[in-house]
């Protein structure tokens, strides 16, 4: 089984403070993991068995998450003006997440309960989302306002969700 | 942010303890920008702190203090120091969050948080407490980030921006009951995110009281900020406090 680009998918890298990279939080094989997927996916436009395996290894049952929430582009490289970014990630059900660019946090129950109350995860499907998309070069980009960034970064924006 | 508090240290230490000391002065910087001071609620508050903020401020950091204690009104250098006052959890995340729109002036390099539990503990038990913790820890990291890029894009010999943060509890981290153990979940949660704790602990046997001290407390520095070449290899201090008032700090 080969996981692949959906055709008419454009692979975007973006410019800005962090050039929209997540900051690696993770341990050394998870990290291996992304950069095999990044090379492997920059050569084939595919990932093969052997990593989609790994994937699955390192993170569990969120791995085939997140994979379709990469397959349904819901990773978005958000930034301001003022240079500050942040990752908003559409949840199945429609819902928005932001994500910081600098550390592990999402305001889903998963992650509040699996990674925060019971330490039993490194991350959600929606950091592991944002990860993939990274390695894969498919995060999507939108520009907003400082104010609209700064409502977003504080959570309203998510609790009005 | 820990080499600011291992400055406070030496600068108040005992003259035994400098000759202990291999190398005297201020330790080299160090990369753990993010530091949490944890201590019971009985700890003479924010004197550790109003320290490591002077200390920051004589060398030139510009500070952003969100607090909502009314303690540090003698400060000689109040010109360089912002402070607000949010008076909740959610004005505070919004005041931390809007802090980018103003990149016209000169960006912060040190944001301090007094009692941190007065935001995120609420009397009894709510299930959201730890996500709001992980929350507001995140954006105040992600926030030192981001400005620490902006202060490297003006002069890339500026030092980072650093988060500086106190928790107190009424509890001993470690103990059976539940808000003890509650305690040590948020705990959980901030380590997560600031990489060096700063734990104060009172001494109450009677060593203290046989050296004629007020009051003998333990510092500890963990975290995986602290490496023995970032802190010159000291993790454990002693804080002594003499019945005329005045402290010294001492190298274990």
């Amino acid at each position: 089984m080969l996981w692949s680009q959906p055709i008419g998918w454009t692979s975007r890298r973006h410019p800005g403070t962090h050039g929209g990279k997540m900051r690696s939080f993770l341990p050394p094989v998870a990290e291996q993991v992304f950069r095999d997927i990044q090379k492997t996916y920059e050569e084939t436009t595919q990932i093969p068995d052997d990593l989609l395996i790994a994937l699955k290894f390192v993170f569990g049952p969120c791995a085939l998450q997140a994979l379709d929430l990469v397959d349904q582009r819901s990773v978005t490289c958000l930034s301001s003006p003022s240079g500050r970014e942040a990752f908003q990630v559409m949840g199945g059900s429609g819902r928005l997440y932001t994500c910081f660019v600098s550390c592990h946090y999402c305001p889903c129950p998963a992650f509040a309960y699996t990674v925060l109350r019971r330490n039993e995860g490194l991350l959600c499907k929606h950091i592991l989302a944002v990860y993939l998309c990274q390695a894969m070069g498919v995060t999507q980009q939108e520009s907003v306002s400082d104010q609209q960034m700064s409502t977003l970064l504080c959570g309203s924006a998510d609790a009005d969700a | 942010m820990a080499e600011f508090l291992t400055l406070v240290f030496r600068t108040f230490m005992s003259e035994s303890g400098l000759k202990k000391t291999t190398t005297p002065g201020p330790p080299p910087p160090t990369a753990a920008g993010s530091t949490l001071l944890v201590g019971h609620r009985g700890t003479s508050r924010s004197v550790l702190l109003l320290a490591a903020v002077t200390a920051a401020s004589e060398l030139g950091t510009r500070l952003c203090r969100p607090d909502n204690s009314t303690h540090l009104n003698y400060f000689l250098c109040l010109q360089k120091i912002v402070f607000s006052y949010p008076r909740t959890v959610e004005e505070l995340l919004q005041q931390v969050a809007r802090l980018h729109e103003s990149t016209n002036t000169t960006p912060p390099a040190l944001i301090v948080v007094d009692g941190l539990e007065d935001f995120l503990c609420a009397p009894g038990r709510h299930p959201g407490e730890q996500s709001r913790a992980a929350h507001l820890s995140a954006l105040l990291c992600d926030t030192a980030t981001f400005f620490t890029q902006v202060l490297k894009q003006r002069s890339s010999s500026s030092a980072p921006c650093r988060i500086l943060a106190s928790f107190y509890s009424d509890t001993d981290p470690g103990q059976a009951d539940g808000e003890a153990s509650a305690t040590d979940a948020m705990l959980n949660v901030l380590d997560r995110y600031f990489q060096v704790r700063c734990t104060l602990d009172q001494d109450r046997g009677y060593e203290a009281a046989a050296a004629g001290l007020q009051e003998l407390w333990h510092v500890y520095l963990s975290g995986r900020g602290v490496t023995d070449d970032k802190l010159g290899g000291s993790q454990e201090w002693q804080l002594l406090v003499f019945p005329n008032g005045s402290v010294e700090f001492k190298l274990v």
